[in-house]
């Protein structure tokens, strides 16, 4: 058993590079194991803290759109507004520390022989441990709103470890893009920190797509990659049907081109990381 | 089926540098080219045209001064650096200490970093399992297993960082270097398992200033300058041919270091000395017929080197040998017993050894004689570098180092008149040297 290795540029094989990530699988799942304990090793809620913060911010919203701010178009929009901005933070917040899943861990990239790849899909697995632990707040919200009558649950709900699986592959290949990318060019994480900013209003988080009265406005939205995920969210746990024909199809080609240009974009840098770094 | 561990042919790496501020201007480049194989400004290369082969079991010493290569063509060998061109083959399984614990994550205890450890260098978790205990055995800190790394001193990072990469049980395992780090007791722990490896048939590849252990423990030596092969093969010949050329550019340097008056440790007169010490030259003497030490002679004196040998461990085998090198590192002239047929009988008392010269013919100048006993394999019980330090002096300045007996002959119309050579003067070094030797000696 041998393995070349040469100084030409290396030819994309991305059922190649597909089959090492299934080989690092239980290297990622103990880096990321690692991650979640490192990140809550010495904190008193520990674990906790991952339930604490969407709790939090759903009393925060509650609060807020109950009494300050009631809104009559959606309503219980808490519940609405929930749903949109789980699955665009796991969105934004993998992708923005994918920038740093490389240079963050220089050591191992310039001293070990370690799969790179590893790194951003760390990162990904990590803020998707996040978010599924956010989940169970989001259905105890959906049936204190159910049993205080102002929605009614369905089953739609149990479609959403699908729509997570298509978004994580989405998040996974742009994260993998921007890692590897980050490392050649370090204003990426500052055009990307205001890309985010901007993309959290360009996606119909707050608001919903068929009531923007803009035109344009509207077909920017639709271009947005993020749209038919956040909208498929809030189909399932909100409305209470089945997403959209259009959006998931849309979503099936967004997760395949993103893991398409994450394995070949990846696969183009890997060999400079090491001294870019 | 391939015999050879490692295959590095016409192996070149450049580094690139990149131009100040220029990054943006290479993102928009890149974007407008929609090339990301980006040209950069300029590169410097690191190793130039390298090749060369390492058979399975073999021990290979990379030697060289910092900055020519060495680590560089050791990351190319484990993979973590692509070369420019040429290539490298690896056959089987490798591990690198490149750094110790560079994976450790200092927020999680030493049993979860060793797991993780142990699969960033291609462990499965029953593997790992299987060889925990003996990985904290090895580590001798079993005590802080499991306390968060960073309350680790960092020579406890270090003992658990080598003890996980030495069980990974790799086919080649690379040293950068690490085997200086730790107290003696640990370093001898990972000399001795790195032996272990060595004759279990491990390939090892190291990267040392360490010369002694390029001696003892490597069947081969490349020696590195300025990124290119200078001399590949026998160790003891690499390393001296390398000591030579960093002592003379020492030499030839200007000498800032020793126009300070206190530089005693850049004294080129001061011993180097190594060795295992089951057999000791406790002494090392050169003497003249009556059994004088001398430090200063004339050329043509009769002269022995005088040896006496202590007896700590009794040894079956053992080689004993002698080197007169010039002042500026040129070997003179090189023996030992087992080169010359002289098979060893089982010490086991002390004993005096001489070597007689009846005359040696010398140029005028300043030498130095290393003594040795080894095993027969070149490991070294006491090797003693520059063991003795003699002046020869002469009232003919001629040239070189060897003086052959000779006259001169003149017939026909040649003839020479003969003038006192007393009336020149003798190089202020040599006449101090000769002044210094008729006082009262110091014994070693």
């Amino acid at each position: 058993m041998g393995n070349q290795r040469t100084g030409r540029a290396g030819t994309l094989r991305a059922v190649e590079e597909l089959r090492n990530l299934y080989r690092y699988r239980q290297l990622i799942a103990a880096l990321t194991a690692r991650d979640l304990k490192a990140r809550y090793r010495g904190s008193i809620l520990g674990f906790f803290w991952s339930l604490a913060n969407p709790l939090l911010l759903l009393t925060v919203y509650t609060v807020v759109f109950t009494f300050f701010f009631p809104s009559n178009v959606i309503h219980p929009y808490p519940l609405f507004l929930f749903a949109g901005i789980l699955p665009w933070t796991f969105f934004s917040a993998a992708v923005l520390e994918s920038t740093t899943a490389i240079s963050s861990n220089a050591g191992l990239i310039k001293k070990v022989m370690f799969p790179a790849e590893a790194l951003p899909l760390v990162t990904v697995a990590s803020h998707l441990v996040h978010f599924v632990l956010a989940m169970p707040i989001l259905l105890l919200a959906t049936v204190g709103f159910a049993l205080h009558g102002d929605i009614t649950m369905t089953a739609t709900i149990l479609l959403v470890p699908f729509l997570m699986i298509l978004q994580t592959l989405f998040v996974a290949g742009i994260a993998m893009t921007v890692a590897s990318m980050s490392v050649l060019f370090r204003d990426l994480r500052d055009i990307l920190t205001n890309l985010m900013q901007l993309g959290f209003f360009v996606t119909p988080i707050l608001y919903l797509i068929d009531k923007v009265a803009s035109r344009p406005f509207r077909a920017l939205l639709r271009l947005n990659p993020m749209t038919p995920f956040v909208v498929s969210y809030q189909d399932v746990l909100f409305f209470g049907h089945v997403p959209g024909i259009a959006d998931t199809l849309l979503m099936i080609a967004y997760a395949f081109v993103s893991v398409a240009m994450g394995v070949t974009v990846f696969g183009r840098l890997r060999d400079t990381l090491a001294e870019a770094i | 089926m391939t015999d050879y561990a490692i295959a590095l042919t016409n192996v070149c790496k450049s580094y690139r540098l990149w131009g100040r501020g220029s990054q943006f201007a290479t993102l928009k480049s890149a974007l407008l080219k929609r090339d990301l194989a980006l040209t950069p400004e300029t590169s410097v290369e690191a190793v130039r045209d390298v090749s060369f082969a390492v058979d399975r079991g073999e021990a290979f010493g990379i030697i060289g001064r910092n900055g020519s290569g060495k680590s560089t063509l050791l990351k190319l060998i484990s993979g973590i650096l692509k070369p420019t061109s040429g290539s490298v083959r690896v056959n089987g399984r490798v591990a690198a200490l490149i750094e110790l614990g560079a994976g450790f994550h200092p927020e999680i205890t030493g049993r979860e970093n060793i797991y993780i450890n142990g699969i960033m260098l291609g462990l499965s978790r029953k593997e790992i399992d299987a060889r925990f205990d003996q990985i904290v055995a090895f580590s001798g800190i079993p005590e802080f297993i499991d306390q968060p790394v960073k309350t680790y001193s960092s020579g406890m990072y270090v003992r658990l960082g080598f003890a996980v990469a030495v069980h990974v049980d790799p086919d080649v395992l690379l040293i950068d270097e690490v085997l200086s780090v730790g107290d003696e007791e640990f370093s001898a722990k990972c000399v001795a398992k790195i032996q272990e490896m060595k004759y279990r048939g491990v390939t090892l590849i190291f990267v040392t200033h360490q010369l002694d252990q390029v001696r003892n423990l490597c069947d081969r030596a490349l020696w590195l300058d300025h990124g290119e092969p200078e001399t590949i093969g026998d160790p003891v010949r690499v390393v001296d041919a390398y000591l030579q050329a960093v002592s003379s550019t020492q030499t030839s340097a200007p000498r800032v270091a020793a126009a300070e008056p206190e530089a005693p440790r850049d004294d080129p007169n001061e011993e180097e000395r190594w060795g295992s010490g089951e057999l000791v030259l406790s002494r090392v003497a050169l003497v003249d017929n009556r059994d004088n030490e001398l430090v200063a002679l004339g050329p043509g004196t009769p002269v022995a080197i005088e040896m006496d040998v202590t007896v700590r461990v009794p040894q079956d085998e053992f080689v004993i040998g002698i080197g007169i090198y010039h002042a500026d590192g040129a070997c003179v002239y090189g023996t030992n017993t087992d080169l010359e047929g002289l098979m060893p009988e089982r010490i086991e008392t002390n004993g005096r050894v001489r070597f007689i010269m009846p005359a040696l013919d010398l140029v005028a100048g300043t030498y130095r004689i290393d003594a040795a006993i080894h095993t027969r394999n070149g490991r070294a019980f006491d090797y003693r570098r520059g063991a003795i330090h003699f002046v020869v002096g002469s009232r003919v300045h001629d040239v070189g180092v060897y003086r052959p007996k000779h006259q001169w002959k003149f017939e026909g119309g040649i003839a020479f008149n003969e003038i006192d050579l007393e009336q020149r003067n003798v190089p202020i070094e040599v006449a101090e040297a000769m002044r210094a030797a008729r006082k009262p000696k110091r014994t070693r």
